[in-house]
């Protein structure tokens, strides 16, 4: 019994196999005629290949973007495949494989970039570069044919670049798709321009702005109308030309702080930016006598020299007077240095006591050279009092003021 | 009569001016959700491109500088980043012949090359359904403005299915290496030139992996309370390790066990299952017996995209627990020949037979197997596979002669039954099919014919089970219900007839 199982078993793969076999006879043996492996981008490329049995083949094939099929040509017991131009035309490995063959039939064909450039792509970075010889821009050039292919690795660009007087050619040999050049910056401040060559094909011109590179150290300058301390004119304040280390004026419109230590250790700030290297910057006269420290900086890069402004006392004395039950208080009138009155807007403070504590501190500014105070008889009670007055720097003190 | 016409008029009357009104709702209202919608600012500069997990080829950097500027790693992950798109969004163009997605990625002169192959595919019905599995990257040139790169890929592993008229008419997978510029544009890295420069067809070389001992008296392994759901929130290895024992105890020295892959979190493997994992497998070696880890349970996709993703998953896994003692052998998945026909016997295989490559490419020690689900197809990928599995659910009285036919073809490899049982169910949906007398009937018969033949042997399960998850079999009770009945010891705990015959006759 289950020999004979075996056996029928035995026969019925006997079957089988020979269903294969003749399968395997029906599919055509195919070679390959066509011995050229290597074509130039866009090329007709027509792979050919001999049969036994004229049948319609498919064939695939891949290149450096996508994949296809495509459907032979027949002619008696040749076949032959004409490759789509949107597969030719772009360099790189191009694999083939024919379908439904008893034997894998495939293959690889090489595509070439067509060696004459139509267009030079350029990259150009960074735009701005410092001068000095450190700093440098970077070229990178890619030659593409008329397929848009980067042309061969080892092809020669020449770099050219002008600067001044100077006009420079170096060549450079593409790799790995590119080419590229560092350019570095020369000691002037200007602007370098660039273009490339590449097999007789010329790019278009490109510029790169070098900048003065970071500013040295400088000296500061200031120039007023006079040196009273009137709390009225203007003082300016200036730089040497700022230059960098290679004599480059910097930049216009680089920032410039200024910084001012008065007599009693305060900062005051007043800020400026360069125009020919120059930077100017203003701060009001003070109001007293003082004495001025100044010192400017380019943040984190350069500094001044400090200097030293003295403003001489404006108001040597001046008068308060009484009235009203001593609750008007005038003081005035104040007068500048040629005896003219001060003019408007003057701090005038009034401090008052009592007991010696401080109650109250009151300011005002003069107007036609005096300032009035007017003690409120709802809020100072009829007393005694301390008074004291200050105005450009000058104290007065009265002391049991009856009110 | 007069008066029914008249009532009809009436009626269309109002019916038609009901019409009109919705027509003219309709219309008004759709004007406006017109008028209200418009790009978010948010969108324009893309700031917010979500980054979603959908290709993940394996990636390996060459670190070895570049010409040109310094490139931060940032950078380079950016790179990476677009790069992988770029291959993303144009498989799925060939895929589906259309041209989203590929602006973002490619320059204006080079999208070109790929709409020109777009057009012709589509016009002669040819679409291609493509990954990637591994890229060799390494960056070349970094320009000094930090917009152009040149970068190698070498030695790319592309797998392709081609389609004519939606035939699946060539499989192929081919190791290319590229160059390619890529230019900074709009935050993207695009693609500006791309060279294949070397393409060869792929060389499938695994090493062949033994499997320790073929003396295997197995068993397949749920907890009774938490059957196809393992690595839950019930997860408690106190109650496995007792499992383990009453295993041991009964003369049995190894188990399978289930690796659900979206439960354990897909491509990104989630850390406390591996944990859970791991006390599993602690326990197992503690208690001496040893483990087959199925993989991929509850998936079923297949999706040549959703390759790069699957690889990750077993890739962690694999990685994890490839030195681990109480492992046995890798199934890559149970039953597969199941989804041939929803999901297309070709890609099953292929992706079987790509997932063996990446599981022995990271252990090279353990033996890989797939669990079919019949002696038919268990001569599947037998030259691929170290070990040959296969379930039997079928009449008894077949099984040896089944057994010595499958035998016949695979010489040279261990054979094991991975699945076989009855069901002692014969309730309200299957009146008097099955008892326990029966269950003890064929695990003894089947016994004996396994230790006549020596057949290595995994059974069908420890418990009955209380509920069957409805991605198992579906919500029928009567497929259901026999399926909770399989087990040697039933919902209460207590020994049923058949665990006599759980090791031997």
């Amino acid at each position: 019994m289950k020999l004979k199982k075996l056996f029928f078993l035995l026969f019925f793969q006997l079957i089988l196999t020979s269903f294969h076999a003749q399968e395997a006879n029906i599919s055509n043996a195919i070679r390959l005629i066509s011995t050229t492996k290597e074509f130039i981008a866009g090329a007709k490329i027509i792979l050919e290949f001999k049969v036994e049995k004229e049948t319609k083949f498919q064939l695939y094939c891949s290149n450096s973007y996508g994949s296809s099929i495509i459907e032979s040509e027949n002619s008696g017991n040749k076949i032959s495949f004409e490759i789509p131009e949107f597969l030719t035309k772009k360099r790189g490995v191009l694999s083939w494989e024919v379908l439904a063959t008893k034997e894998k039939v495939s293959g690889n064909i090489t595509i070439l970039s067509i060696q004459k450039p139509v267009t030079i792509e350029t990259y150009l970075g960074p735009p701005s570069i410092d001068a000095g010889a450190v700093d440098y821009t970077m070229l990178v050039v890619i030659p593409t044919d008329s397929l848009d292919n980067p042309i061969r690795d080892n092809s020669k660009v020449l770099v050219k670049h002008q600067f001044l007087k100077s006009e420079k050619e170096t060549a450079i040999y593409t790799d790995k798709l590119i080419g590229y050049k560092n350019i570095f910056s020369p000691l002037k401040s200007g602007r370098i321009i660039i273009s490339s060559e590449s097999f007789g094909l010329n790019s278009k011109e490109f510029d790169v702005n070098v900048m003065p590179a970071i500013a040295t150290n400088f000296k500061l300058f200031v120039n007023r109308n006079h040196e009273y301390a009137d709390g009225n004119q203007i003082t300016t304040f200036y730089t040497s030309v700022i230059k960098d280390k290679n004599n480059n004026i910097v930049s216009d419109g680089s920032f410039v702080e200024f910084f001012i230590r008065n007599k009693t250790k305060n900062i005051l700030k007043t800020f400026g930016t360069t125009i020919n290297g120059i930077a100017k910057a203003k701060m009001i006269h003070p109001d007293y006598e003082e004495k001025w420290k100044v010192k400017a900086y380019f943040i984190g890069i350069a500094e001044s020299n400090v200097l030293e402004v003295n403003y001489k006392k404006v108001i040597e004395d001046y008068m308060v007077s009484f009235s009203e039950n001593n609750r008007k208080i005038k003081v005035g009138p104040l007068k500048s240095f040629m005896n003219q009155t001060i003019p408007d807007g003057l701090s005038v403070k009034l401090a008052i006591y009592q007991n010696n504590i401080l109650i109250k501190q009151l300011y005002e500014e003069s107007k036609n050279g005096f300032t009035e105070f007017y003690l409120d008889p709802n809020i100072f009670e009829n007393n005694s009092y301390k008074i004291i007055t200050e105005t450009a720097g000058i104290q007065k003190e009265f002391k049991e003021i009856k009110l | 009569m007069i008066k029914t016409n008249k009532q009809i008029i009436r009626g269309t009357l109002m019916l038609t001016y009901l019409l009109i009104i919705a027509i003219l709702l309709f219309l008004v209202s759709s004007l406006y959700s017109f008028l209200n919608t418009g790009a978010d600012r948010s969108k324009m500069l893309h700031t917010e491109v979500k980054k979603v997990e959908q290709y993940l080829p394996k990636i390996v950097w060459k670190d070895d500088g570049n010409e040109g500027r310094t490139i931060s790693q940032q950078k380079i992950s950016a790179v990476e980043n677009d790069y992988l798109d770029a291959w993303y969004v144009k498989q799925i163009a060939y895929k589906t012949n259309t041209q989203a997605g590929i602006s973002d990625y490619y320059t204006k002169n080079s999208r070109k090359n790929i709409y020109d192959i777009l057009k012709y595919n589509k016009l002669n019905k040819i679409s291609i359904d493509a990954t990637t599995l591994e890229h060799h990257l390494d960056i070349e040139f970094f320009s000094e403005d930090g917009q152009l790169i040149v970068l190698k890929d070498s030695n790319a592993i592309e797998y392709k299915q081609v389609f004519k008229n939606e035939k699946l008419i060539l499989e192929a997978t081919e190791v290319s290496s590229y160059r390619a510029v890529l230019l900074l544009e709009d935050g993207f890295w695009r693609i500006r030139h791309m060279v294949k420069e070397a393409s060869e067809k792929f060389k499938n070389t695994t090493q062949k992996n033994f499997i320790a001992f073929t003396n295997i008296k197995g068993i397949n392994y749920y907890p009774q309370a938490t059957p196809w759901n393992m690595y839950g929130d019930d997860f408690d290895i106190n109650i496995i390790e007792n499992d383990f024992k009453i295993i041991k105890n009964a003369g049995l020295n190894s188990i399978r066990i289930f690796v659900p892959y979206v439960d354990f979190g897909k491509a990104n493997v989630k850390l406390d299952k591996l944990e859970k994992l791991q006390k599993v497998l602690d326990t197992a070696q503690k208690k001496g017996l040893k483990v087959v880890v199925t993989l991929f349970d509850f998936y079923g996709n297949y999706d040549v995209l959703d390759w790069t993703l699957n690889h990750r998953h077993a890739e962690k896994i694999v990685e994890n627990f490839k030195d681990h003692e109480a492992i046995l052998a890798w199934d890559i998945k149970n039953e597969p020949n199941l989804d041939f026909n929803s999901r297309g016997k070709e890609n099953v295989i292929a992706w079987l037979d790509y997932m063996i490559i990446v599981i022995k490419s990271i252990d090279k020690k353990h033996p890989v197997t797939i669990g079919w689900s019949n002696t038919k197809s268990a001569t599947i990928l037998k030259d691929k596979v170290d070990v040959v599995s296969f379930h039997y659910y079928e009449d008894l009285a077949n099984f040896e002669n089944e057994y010595l036919a499958l035998q016949e073809e695979i010489k040279d490899k261990p054979i094991i039954l991975q699945e076989f049982g009855l069901s002692s169910y014969g309730g309200f949906w299957r009146p008097f099919v099955g008892s326990e007398k029966k269950q003890a009937n064929y695990y003894e018969e089947i016994q004996k014919i396994m230790t006549k033949n020596s057949i290595p042997f995994m059974s069908w399960t420890l418990y009955d089970f209380d509920v069957v998850p409805k991605e198992v079999l579906g919500r029928l009770p009567w497929r259901t219900n026999p399926q909770k009945k399989f087990g040697f010891i039933n919902n209460k705990g207590e020994k049923k007839l058949s665990f006599k015959y759980i090791s031997k006759e």
